[in-house]
């Protein structure tokens, strides 16, 4: 029993690094003295302590998949590269919140130590492999949120945001739960490996019964990933929440949860033709819907971190469209998305929460030419804006050509046209930042001053996959084709 | 000769690079590395022209390097004659805009770099023979012309910028649809993203289901390539984003777009549109040809409306590549031919024009033929700056289809191409040829003759640069409209493959 669990363990070493690393750091932070010098300490201590999760992460990737602790989650390729992109993630949110007014200055060490949570959160989520894992996940996840929703504690816009994400996060978990404990009514059993063969059998009502409890239960998760009709919190929260962790909402738990979401479409709905036809339907709409809110919403809004939080939304209507298509190369699609909207996103929100620090607000005016202030700063993001809109030759356009590859090979042509018109929509809104950099005549030429060189190095760093994802993107490509899920 | 191509396309990039090394204030020295790279890539693009074979139609100095292997996605460049024509046409005038660009003062350093970039992506629309690369340099196309409006501009450049670069990506990205379709339509073989393989009407008899809808393949995306092509035509209706993208942009910008952005279109639905569509083609031509005449007539009559001389030449694009898109629609031999030869013609005519336009407009800071409060803007112009006047009539005669010069040849060839198709369209557009002699005549008029205006006493005649870059237009339009047999060869082994093929549906 003790061996069968160590060699469990085995297998989970990534995650037990970071609980390690979590208690750790709050260990650090309650003993060591608040002093300017330690709290970079405990900067490179997590951020190395974070870079060495991704060495048994990677040696996990290309291994046979196993179900480990008794079915309970699952190692395979699939959560692998998810958990290795959310690793990857959360560094390069700490690493933006090292420049962040809100989160450095005004606070200690809590943001990493809340950042490191979430990831194991999000990590129990990708892998989870049964629907009581899956729900610990969704909450160790939400719960951590909350909390940093509110990190900005003496402004009420955060607090608003904590308080309306914990009502909806409250609200959705309870109907997930009650989604879940309907499907267990209606097949018995809770363990995937289980649920995939039964669902195959299952005849009449509960067909019926398990699509209804499921479509509870994805509430849970659609309201992980701010679709529609769940999104309504996601502006308000991540306007309210200092930027690094807007940064950190956007690509992180929302991974987590499109992961979770297409290893339960993945399990639920390729045994069935008719709870898969239902469900694919259901997708799609959703899809559409969740794109055109986002998009449409985005033009409107005169706040920067807004204006991306709406983007963010639309991005997520086009990741889904993986889910949709329900194959391998709808998951190669999501992770390559995956990928290349984390590095577009920590460019676009760094440059932006540089300028907030710098002037108090995000308002398009603070971009207003940039380029005379500062050349670097603005050609990076102008290069990310068009590279969200899928303008080649940058990585949104490859990211958004494989969605519109898988949707077009199972002739969704409806839905490709839906996607090619939001492409337009997000076009004009993204063209409209871009030309209040460029043309705009700023009010004072003088230099935005700070961007130190470290802030040249990371912003460049972390730019150069953006455009070199654009162009020779078929390594990760492959890589990203390798995720395959294991169910049984 | 192989790698020639990847020299013509790299050139401009190499230029560009030079550029942006050099420290931002030495002016003159961006201006003659620009002017090298330009002049190489002119120099290149006739080497090839001497080595060009007339007698195939095949894709020649083909280069082809596996690029993404997952999806078979190849660096594949090649060249028929066509393309030669407008590989040519691109080479000429980004020389000739270098060196009318010679006094832009706002931020050199940008200016140039971009344009180099802009004409890289340019050859590589039209190189590309892999659907992909095909429309990466499309899109990407938009980007430094997006920049070149919106900085560089008139007073409303950046309303212009914005609507051309949204109306382009607005055709375009259905474009992507109709790509990727075909990419799956041809089972997703090695040859699934080259333009080529899919040519020759292999989708006649495939249909797709929308909302449970059968639907013929070929004529749905058909229409998605349509798009894409028509709006940067542009045809009728899609052609609203022009003047102002015209009026705003830059003179060197305008050249180039008018020059050979807007052949980019046409291009498109002869390499595109009608080789791998065929069926769909020849059923919509009609339709194609009624859009071409409406263009004719529709700019013909906006541009005699007109008190701005850059928007009447700009509208009088949309006239001109109204007859290229009747041309093609004829589907003939002499149509296509004429077409083609339009599409060079226009772009060394209107080129003209346009530069014409951008000298007097150094000198009067306006571009009004009748002010807003009634006045003349210019006039008595003939007696003030002769050797300005001289070439603004090889210009406008060229244009208008003066016979002798190159807009006659290719406008005769279109008429006699489609009078075998649609008679009483042809008997239509003759009206437009009418009525662009008619505004174009006018605006002499009220330009060149009568009193000299008092504000237009001080404007000194072109100078030895201006008179410089114009000769070689005014070679083309001269020579070329007595002696067009040069292009005509060029083109004629792909024209022909084209107009057989279409012959078969």
């Amino acid at each position: 029993m003790i061996q069968q669990l160590l060699g469990f363990l085995s297998y989970y070493i990534p995650e037990v690094m970071l609980v390690v690393l979590m208690t750790s750091l709050l260990v650090a932070e309650a003993s060591v003295k608040d002093e300017h010098g330690n709290r970079d300490k405990i900067y490179a201590y997590a951020l190395g302590f974070l870079g060495l999760t991704l060495i048994p992460l990677f040696q996990n990737s290309g291994k046979a998949p196993v179900h480990v602790f008794f079915n309970a989650v699952t190692i395979d390729q699939f959560s692998t590269l998810v958990k290795i992109i959310m690793v990857i993630g959360t560094m390069g949110s700490i690493l933006l919140s090292r420049t962040s007014k809100d989160i450095y200055t005004n606070l200690k060490s809590e943001f990493v130590i809340l950042a490191v949570g979430v990831l194991i959160g999000g990590m129990l989520l990708a892998s989870a492999n049964n629907m009581l894992t899956m729900y610990l996940g969704i909450e160790i996840l939400s719960i951590l949120s909350y909390v940093m929703a509110t990190l900005k504690r003496d402004e009420s816009t955060s607090a608003e945001a904590g308080l309306k994400y914990i009502l909806y996060g409250g609200l959705t978990a309870g109907i997930a739960l009650f989604g879940m404990s309907h499907i267990y009514g209606a097949l018995g059993s809770i363990q995937f490996v289980d649920v995939v063969d039964k669902v195959g059998s299952l005849q009449g009502i509960q067909l019926y019964i398990v699509m209804a409890s499921f479509v509870l239960f994805f509430a849970g998760l659609g309201y992980k990933i701010s679709a529609f009709p769940f999104h309504m919190w996601s502006p308000d929260v991540y306007q309210g929440a200092p930027i690094p962790v807007t940064t950190f909402f956007s690509i992180v738990p929302k991974l987590a949860g499109i992961a979770a979401l297409i290893r339960v479409s993945m399990v639920f709905f390729t045994n069935n033709t008719i709870l898969m036809n239902s469900w694919v339907g259901l997708i799609l709409v959703v899809a559409a819907m969740t794109m055109t809110v986002g998009n449409v919403t985005a033009i409107g809004q005169n706040s920067v971190k807004r204006m991306l939080a709406f983007s963010s939304i639309g991005h997520v209507g086009l990741m889904i469209l993986g889910v949709a298509v329900l194959n391998e190369a709808g998951i190669r699609a999501i992770i390559f998305y995956g990928i290349v909207y984390m590095f577009m996103t920590f460019c676009a929100f760094y440059i932006t929460s540089y300028l907030n620090d710098q002037y108090g607000t995000d308002n398009y005016d603070v971009f207003r030419g940039l380029i005379y202030k500062n050349p670097l700063m603005a050609l990076i993001m102008v290069g990310t804006l068009l590279s969200l809109a899928g303008i080649p030759p940058f990585s949104g356009f490859v990211a958004k050509f494989n969605i519109f590859n898988i949707v077009i090979e199972k002739k969704y042509y409806g839905i490709a046209i839906v996607a090619a018109i939001n492409s337009v929509i997000s076009l004009y809104y993204y063209v409209r930042l871009a030309k209040v950099i460029i043309f705009g005549k700023a009010d004072s030429n003088e230099e935005v001053v700070g961007f130190t060189r470290f802030n040249q190095t990371v912003i460049l760093a972390l730019f150069v996959p953006v455009v070199l994802l654009g162009i020779f993107w078929d390594k990760v490509f492959t890589l990203a084709g390798s995720a395959a899920i294991f169910i049984k | 000769m192989n790698g020639i191509l990847n020299w013509i396309l790299w050139m401009p990039i190499i230029g560009m690079v030079a550029v942006l090394l050099v420290p931002k204030a030495k002016e003159n020295v961006i201006r003659f590395v620009t002017l090298a790279s330009t002049t190489i890539t002119l120099i290149l693009s006739i080497v090839l022209y001497m080595n060009f074979d007339n007698s195939t139609a095949d894709m020649q100095f083909v280069v082809k390097i596996p690029w993404i292997e997952s999806f078979h996605i190849n660096y594949y460049l090649g060249l028929d004659g066509i393309t030669m024509l407008m590989t040519f046409l691109n080479a000429l005038l980004f020389f000739i805009c270098t060196l009318s660009s010679w006094t832009v003062e706002k931020n050199l350093k940008a200016y140039f770099a971009l344009l180099l970039m802009l004409q890289s992506t340019v050859f590589g629309v039209f190189f590309s023979l892999d659907f992909f690369l095909f429309y990466v340099y499309w899109e990407v196309m938009l980007i430094p012309m997006f920049f070149l409006i919106g900085i560089w501009g008139g007073e409303n450049r950046e309303y212009a910028a914005v609507k051309f670069f949204l109306y382009t990506f607005f055709g375009s990205i259905f474009m992507l649809v109709g790509i990727v379709a075909l990419y799956y339509a041809t089972g997703k073989g090695p040859d699934s993203f080259s333009i080529l393989a899919h040519q020759g009407g292999k989708f006649v008899n495939e249909t797709v289901s929308i909302f449970g809808n059968e639907i013929s393949f070929e004529k749905l995306f058909f229409w998605f390539m349509f798009l894409g092509f028509a709006i940067k035509v542009p045809v009728f209706p899609f052609h609203t984003w022009l003047p102002h993208a015209h009026v705003q942009a830059p003179t060197a910008v305008s050249v180039i777009l008018a020059g050979v952005l807007l052949k980019m279109g046409t291009y498109g639905f002869l390499r595109i549109a009608f080789p791998i569509f065929p069926a769909a083609a020849v059923e919509y031509s009609t339709l194609i040809a009624v859009l071409g005449l409406i263009s004719v007539i529709y700019g013909a009559f906006c541009a005699m409306a007109q008190d701005d001389v850059k928007k009447l030449i700009a509208y009088s694009s949309v006239s001109h590549m109204g007859f290229v898109m009747l041309g093609i629609s004829a589907m003939t031999t002499q149509g296509v031919s004429g077409a083609v030869l339009q599409m060079f013609n226009h772009g060394t005519s209107t080129a003209m024009m346009f530069l014409l336009i951008g000298i007097i407009y150094e000198r009067s800071h306006h571009r009004w033929i009748v002010k807003p409060d009634g006045s003349l803007g210019y006039g008595g112009l003939s007696t003030k700056l002769p050797k300005f006047t001289t070439v603004f009539i090889i210009g406008m005669f060229a244009s208008m289809g003066l016979p002798g010069l190159s807009g006659f040849i290719s406008e005769a060839l279109i008429f006699l191409g489609i009078y075998q198709r649609f008679t009483t369209i042809t008997v239509i557009a003759v009206v437009g040829l009418l009525l662009g002699a008619a505004y174009l005549l006018w605006m002499f008029k009220r330009m060149f003759f009568g009193p000299v205006n008092p504000e237009c006493e001080e404007y000194e005649d072109m100078n030895a640069r201006e008179i410089f870059y114009m000769i070689p237009l005014c070679i083309c339009v001269i020579v070329f409209g007595i002696f067009p047999s040069p292009l005509l060869n060029v083109m004629k082994a792909s024209v022909g493959q084209l107009v057989d093929l279409l012959a078969k549906f």
